[in-house]
């Protein structure tokens, strides 16, 4: 049985049969492209949103300060922790479009937090709460929150009446009220699934991704592997949108469900990346030569027999290179994509017994780490590491130079990153 | 992404510029897709280049608005000197249109009370500020203060920031800010907000279009 001790192994067995996840991020090469003041400097803070664990700290869900200037007398300390007071399974957050609010939400509820972040960057306060995303729109497990002027779009994985995976996207604006919702397409090909969605304004596209609902990412992660029925209840596709419109254009089929989204970033480019996380392989979105958009399997991620789940990928600023972690595996790879059509990997490294979401800095010197996937899903036992590890990268080597232990600290477990900055304290 | 950075006191030239570019995709048309109501435009006391005090509203109701924040020394390409272009080049589209000419208007409002006074504004405006037989109105306006400002910038969520620059070892104030503009039907309620990623007068004349197609 996939009870919690012996859980990596059995899983990993038992995912043979079918696939695996894995739930996503950003940094500030993979911010909305409508977000003002990227950090192109040396970051002052790395800001983790942090799942509360019963008898951990106060156990609630919990924004955390970390400081990672490495001139700072704080190197590598907690700074601030600011609980919200419920454990909803915090995931995902998101800057507004001017970088003076975090959006931060957990996939057990409908709810938002929002954290002010320009009064003080050192010290974020929760200012704000939107409690009518499952009212408005019947949508559950706000996922991503993606900036766009004055507004934020929220993509959900999961919603109120069946708890599965059919879902969509509401927009609220930055003051929090809801504005409008979009089905994810049931029709042409859609399976009606979201995960991720991310935006080319010069080409008037959003591509969306595709996971799977509440009944299954909030299940012990043993007891849904051994369930075939279940486990057919996982996206297998993305879908590229007349962003202006807000109307489905083209339903592509990417096996395994897609997660992260990646537009490359270098001027002149016109293709994104995704990774299937069931699958292990990478998919390149780009236009054929008669300009229609295509999706197209381009790479394989470790060994797909054994399920590394890939489960969080990050894209250099010149959309040169690839992150990737895969969560079973505990392993960081980086791939080169000077030809995006033919990802090569270059580079492994074990950062973990466990990892999860991974971040880097504009330059790329410096590259974060953490360690929680699910509440449900993480390991157990002393695999159950939980951490925030920062790494320099010299092109060559990870190596590790601080590290917050999240169990040691009473925090709990560490998932989604935003990087801050002093200056960006508002005046 | 722009931040645009107050410097010294550059003179006002930012309407001077190489045509825009192409848009590289065809946008849906008019009246195919919805705007919705994103917020209520804010209302406040302004001041016209005659120095005259009015509401804001005066200046954004009754006719669909394109409303853009600037500061006349701003010279960043892509921060106010982008939206001017843009509002120009709408100008002359508007104009050559008869359904839309008298149902548009413009409005240029500076943040930077201090320096642009409705003087400072006639002469950024130059001719555009008066009606030239195309019907399109273009209104260049400021604040007495910040304090009458800030309500304002506020209300429409468009970020600005003093900073110091210490970078030629005399501290000086900075103003930053990222470009926004915002189109507002003729209750008042915005329905769009563009920044420069996507400020294009193809894209701002669909969307006037489309409002129009709302009656």
């Amino acid at each position: 049985m996939c009870h919690r001790v012996v859980r990596f192994g059995v899983v990993v067995a038992c995912l043979t049969l079918v696939f695996g996840v894995r739930l996503a991020g950003a940094d500030e090469t993979c911010n909305s492209p409508y977000i003002a003041k990227l950090i192109k400097g040396q970051e002052d803070y790395v800001y983790v949103w942090t799942l509360g664990v019963e008898g951990v700290g106060d156990g609630f869900d919990k924004l955390v300060t970390i400081d990672v200037n490495p001139k700072s007398k704080t190197y590598g300390k907690v700074l601030e922790a600011v609980a919200v007071g419920t454990r909803s399974e915090a995931h995902h957050m998101g800057f507004t479009d001017d970088r003076r609010f975090i959006w931060a939400g957990g996939l057990a509820e409908s709810k938002i937090y929002v954290f002010d972040i320009a009064t003080d960057p050192a010290k974020p306060k929760l200012v704000r709460t939107i409690a009518d995303m499952g009212d408005k729109t019947g949508y559950l497990g706000p996922h991503t929150y993606y900036a766009l002027p004055g507004r934020m779009l929220v993509q959900a994985l999961s919603n109120t009446k069946d708890k599965g995976g059919v879902t969509g996207m509401a927009v609220y604006n930055n003051n929090g009220t809801y504005i409008a919702s979009y089905a994810m397409p049931t029709n042409n090909g859609g399976d009606g699934y979201g995960y991720d969605l991310a935006v080319n304004p010069k080409k008037n596209v959003l591509l969306t991704s595709s996971f799977t609902g509440y009944t299954n990412y909030m299940r012990p992660l043993g007891d849904l592997v051994k369930d075939t029925e279940a486990m057919k209840r996982f996206g297998n596709t993305m879908v590229m949108w007349d962003f202006k419109a807000m109307k489905p254009k083209k339903v592509f089929s990417v096996p395994g469900a897609p997660l992260e989204i990646r537009w490359s970033l270098k001027a002149g480019d016109n293709w994104a990346v995704t990774a299937a996380a069931l699958t292990s392989k990478i998919w390149l979105i780009k236009p054929d030569s008669s300009g229609e958009w295509q999706a197209k399997e381009v790479a394989t991620i470790g060994d797909p027999a054994k399920i590394p789940l890939p489960v969080d990928i990050s894209i250099t600023r010149d959309g040169r290179g690839l992150w990737v972690n895969t969560f079973m595996d505990g392993t960081t790879r980086y791939f080169d994509l000077s030809n995006p059509a033919a990802p090569k990997q270059t580079y492994e490294k074990v950062t973990g017994k466990q990892v999860n979401m991974i971040s880097q800095s504009w330059d790329g010197k410096r590259v974060y780490i953490t360690s929680s996937l699910l509440a449900n899903w993480d390991k157990g036992g002393s695999d159950n590491e939980q951490f925030l590890r920062g790494f320099a990268w010299d092109g060559k080597e990870l190596k590790q130079v601080f590290e917050v232990d999240f169990t040691k600290e009473q925090l709990g477990r560490a998932h989604h990153m935003k990087l801050g900055s002093k200056s960006l304290r508002s005046s | 992404m722009l931040l645009t950075w107050l410097a010294c006191a550059a003179p006002a030239l930012a309407h001077q510029a190489a045509p825009l570019p192409a848009l590289d995709f065809e946008p849906p048309a008019p009246g195919t897709y919805t705007l919705h109501r994103i917020m209520t435009a804010p209302d406040g006391e302004v001041l016209g280049v005659d120095g005259r005090a009015q509401q804001l509203s005066r200046f954004t109701r009754k006719r669909i608005t394109l409303l853009g924040f600037i500061y006349t020394t701003c010279v960043d390409p892509e921060g106010c000197p982008l939206a001017y272009r843009v509002f120009d080049a709408l100008k002359q589209s508007i104009g050559a249109r008869s359904a839309l000419r008298d149902q548009v208007q413009l409005v240029t409002l500076s943040f930077d009370p201090a320096r642009d006074t409705p003087a400072v504004m006639q002469r950024y405006a130059g001719s555009r500020v008066k009606e030239d037989g195309s019907g399109v109105r273009w209104y260049f306006l400021t604040t007495r203060s910040a304090r009458e400002l800030m309500p304002l910038v506020e209300g429409f969520g468009q970020d600005v920031r003093r900073t110091v620059d210490r970078s030629s070892g005399q501290p000086r104030r900075e103003l930053s800010h990222v470009l926004k503009v915002f189109l507002i039907d003729r209750a008042g309620f915005v329905r769009e907000i563009y920044s420069s990623t996507f400020l294009h007068p193809q894209t701002v004349l669909n969307d006037i279009e489309t409002l129009r197609l709302e009656r």
